[in-house]
């Protein structure tokens, strides 16, 4: 019961794959794949980073704006003369700031990671307009494209960077300490404390690295776009979110994986290509992708009362 | 005869809670009901009031056989129950919390606002109660929610009150309040059943008392033909300590010393020492403090005074984390909440509170994890396929054995064990103490929070015993179950006794 249930995220992703081959004729071709995969690249680079937020038992609304604000924060620097790898440093960097001030307000404040994350969800977002005039960011150094279009050994650059990602996260989840207290803060906040763990300084890590690695997501959108969007982002809180709980990961905390992580954003990935190619409007896509998060919620907890 | 309960029955899974209840209250008395921790007064008071269904018995209601399924219907016959945690609404007022629930209200739906306030305002006028009707609950004194919450319960005519430990929370004078009430309640012909664990309140407020043991009841009659000690012998039976006894080893350095350690309203000036090779019996009542004194010692709560010396240094206790690096280990009382993780691994749990004991700059090793986990495994003889089963799946006693290797695993030279043996079995029981004992011969000290008398009189080398945050006396490992219950229970100790 238990590996059919972990298995069921691929076996719809199989089955997604499978149906549109079948349905469309111009899914099956590099150029479409290609496209799937930078896509879906910022929206599972953002949910590896959720991953390890909804392990630690908590949630990051915020990360959409982030994403926004990375962007218009790294392209700016770009657009004021800094380098390429500056600005891209700076973007990221200002991902990790973003999400280190939300574990900040979220320990210390002790006030429910929903309410932080609504809350800056807004301010984050406020700072992106405001610092940009609510303008886009042209204007920018030609090589920048590289991150998000680019190709190595014919393989989009993105891709490369999202296995890296993948590996990289999925090695500070299963072998690090602070992947191991994630776990155990977001199974047992009590017993976490009273196994004498520094709860509040690894929930603050812990919503750091995913501002990072939405920093960094913010710079590939940014690039893929070749300007610095303040709206960008908005609404990729969902996307991210649903991946994660498609692929395994419980809101209640203490569970998820980065492969079933990786498995939920393509499933992702591919409905709303499907979509694309069948010529349903993005709209409907919203529809189904809400709908798909409270499917994937209900089968979890409807596994778990079955256990209990 | 108001209410008559005859050879009443109750099971909680394999585990029964009542096998021979029997209680007969008449209008117009003050009844006590007395027994341990676990007697079984509780489950009793719970079927008396409609909130567990009996499995066996006979329960009269002014001589006719009635059966509750449903709190409601007990207050419909007339049965009400003031519970020892209030369950008030704290943000409503008196009036609204006396008629939660019960509204008189509109047609249309509205609730007659007026009319509850001014019923409200002529119940608490009767009783000449200190409270007001318009005022909010979340103001009121422990002892003025208490009132509310009898008002509650007599705004319909009830003719049977329950009070479960109603002054456990309260101070002296709102104590007498209390009494001056109750007495107000037997002059109007209610019968009252009242559960207290304070044998000095007794003379002062009871006519009857019921006495219950291990679920039975064992003597009923009047107060006045009982002296303190007959009743401690009726609550804790005939059987006189116990035959087993560890044999203690000569002590060796304090290995944790507490001076004057004060918890505002939970533990006033604890002073206590514990020597290497010890154990340490902890008695008294639930509510005595000693699960707050373990929590201040482990600094989940922060002492307002006091000092910890670990080894004979000085230590600041300020958080779970502190009390682990100075050498201070808890086996709390709810395992499954603060002992365990019970969704992750069994190896997982076991190197939770020691993972720099299995990495490396940060870097976890897994093989070694998995060693550790397997040693203990074994050595602690807990059934499990392997490290990599969840804790959760495991039984009670080998969740304990869990909680128990986490901290061997950090090496700590101060052991606290609150409730260690709590929802495990006798043979599991065993093994907790044999590892207690083979703790203190390694060198630590350890304090046994316990409410099982016996196990205390079995482990420990000696007993302290705490009542109302402070400690009220110390006795020898070979004392007797009375005399723990009567420093766990009187005023002043011995002298008190009539």
């Amino acid at each position: 019961m238990k590996s059919l249930q972990k298995l069921l995220p691929f076996l719809t992703l199989i089955l997604l794959f499978v149906a549109l081959v079948i349905a469309s004729p111009h899914f099956l071709t590099a150029t479409n794949l290609s496209s799937v995969v930078r896509q879906t690249a910022v929206i599972n680079i953002m949910a590896l980073g959720m991953t390890i937020v909804i392990i630690s038992g908590g949630i990051d609304l915020s990360v959409g704006s982030i994403l926004g604000l990375s962007g218009i924060a790294g392209t700016m620097a770009m657009a004021h003369g800094a380098s390429i790898a500056a600005g891209i440093a700076i973007g990221i960097l200002t991902g990790l700031v973003c999400g280190m001030l939300n574990g900040i307000m979220i320990t210390k404040l002790r006030i429910a990671p929903f309410i932080v994350t609504l809350g800056t969800l807004g301010i984050y977002r406020g700072i992106a307009l405001i610092i940009s005039n609510g303008l886009p960011v042209n204007k920018l150094p030609q090589g920048f494209s590289f991150l998000g279009e680019g190709n190595i050994l014919g393989i989009p650059f993105v891709l490369w960077l999202l296995v890296l990602c993948a590996l990289a996260v999925h090695f500070l989840l299963e072998h690090t300490r602070l992947g191991r207290y994630a776990f155990a803060i977001g199974s047992s906040t009590a017993a976490a404390v009273y196994a004498g763990i520094p709860v509040s300084f690894y929930t603050t890590a812990v919503y750091a690295i995913g501002g990072l690695l939405t920093g960094l997501a913010g710079m590939i959108e940014a690039s893929r776009l070749m300007t610095g969007q303040p709206t960008a982002g908005f609404g990729y809180e969902l996307q991210a979110i649903a991946a994660v709980v498609i692929g395994g990961g419980s809101l209640r905390g203490g569970e998820g994986s980065v492969v079933g992580t990786l498995v939920g954003a393509f499933i992702m990935g591919l409905l709303s290509n499907g979509s694309d190619l069948l010529g349903i409007s993005n709209y409907v896509q919203q529809v189904v992708i809400g709908a798909v998060i409270i499917l994937a919620v209900a089968v979890d907890e409807l596994r778990k009362r079955r256990l209990v | 005869m108001l209410i008559e309960l005859k050879n009443i029955q109750k099971r909680y899974g394999g585990v029964a809670a009542l096998r021979d209840g029997n209680l007969a209250v008449n209008a117009g008395e003050v009844h006590l009901l007395l027994g341990e921790n676990g007697a079984g007064k509780s489950t009793l008071m719970k079927i008396v009031a409609g909130l567990v269904e009996r499995d066996g018995g006979q329960m009269l209601w002014n001589g006719a056989e009635v059966h509750l399924k449903t709190p409601a219907e007990a207050a419909k016959i007339g049965v009400a129950m003031v519970h020892q945690e209030s369950l008030l609404a704290p943000q409503l007022t008196v009036a609204e919390n006396i008629f939660l629930g019960r509204e008189e209200s509109h047609p249309l739906g509205w609730v007659k606002r007026r009319r509850a306030v001014e019923a409200a305002a002529r119940l608490i006028e009767q009783h000449h109660f200190p409270l007001r009707a318009e005022w909010k609950v979340e103001k009121l004194s422990p002892a003025g929610k208490q009132l509310v919450e009898i008002c509650r319960a007599i705004q319909h005519g009830s003719s049977l009150l329950i009070f479960d430990e109603p002054t456990s929370s309260l101070s002296g004078a709102e104590t007498e309040e209390v009494f001056r009430i109750v007495r107000t309640l037997r002059a109007r012909r209610m019968g009252v059943i009242y559960i207290t664990h304070r044998l000095e309140e007794l003379r002062a407020i009871g006519d009857r008392v019921t006495i219950l043991r291990d679920g039975q009841t064992v003597h009923r009659g009047d107060l006045a033909e009982l002296t303190t000690n007959q009743i401690i012998s009726h609550m804790v039976g005939r059987q006189v300590s116990s035959t087993y006894h560890r044999d203690p080893f000569p002590p060796g350095e304090p290995m944790l010393e507490l001076e004057g350690l004060t918890v505002k309203g939970k533990i006033d000036n604890v002073s206590l020492t514990l020597r290497a090779g010890e154990i340490v019996g902890m008695a008294g009542l639930i509510g005595a403090g000693r699960t707050e004194l373990c929590r201040a010692i482990f600094g989940v709560d922060r002492p307002d005074k006091g000092s910890i010396k670990v080894a004979g240094k000085l230590v600041r206790v300020d958080s779970p984390r502190a009390a682990v690096k100075a050498g201070i280990a808890l086996v709390t009382e709810d395992r499954q909440i603060t002992g365990l993780a019970l969704p992750l691994p069994i190896a997982v749990n076991m190197t939770m509170a020691n993972t720099e004991g299995i990495s490396r700059f940060g870097i976890l090793d897994l093989k070694k994890q998995a060693t550790v986990a397997a040693d203990y495994i074994t050595r602690l003889r807990i059934k499990a396929q392997s490290g990599s089963q969840p804790a959760g799946r495991l039984s009670g006693g080998n969740q304990q054995k869990v909680v128990i290797a986490k901290w061997l695993f950090t090496q700590p030279r101060v052991f606290l064990f609150d409730e260690p043996t709590r929802g495990i079995d006798v043979g599991a029981k065993a093994e907790v103490f044999d590892f207690m004992h083979e703790l203190a011969k390694s060198g630590a000290a350890i304090l046994m929070v316990s409410s099982e008398m016996q196990e205390l009189l079995q482990v420990a080398d000696r007993i302290i015993v705490m009542r109302q945050g402070k400690i009220s006396g110390e006795l020898p490992g070979r004392t007797t179950q009375q005399e723990i219950m009567r420093l766990a229970t009187l005023e002043s100790g011995l002298e008190s006794i009539s």
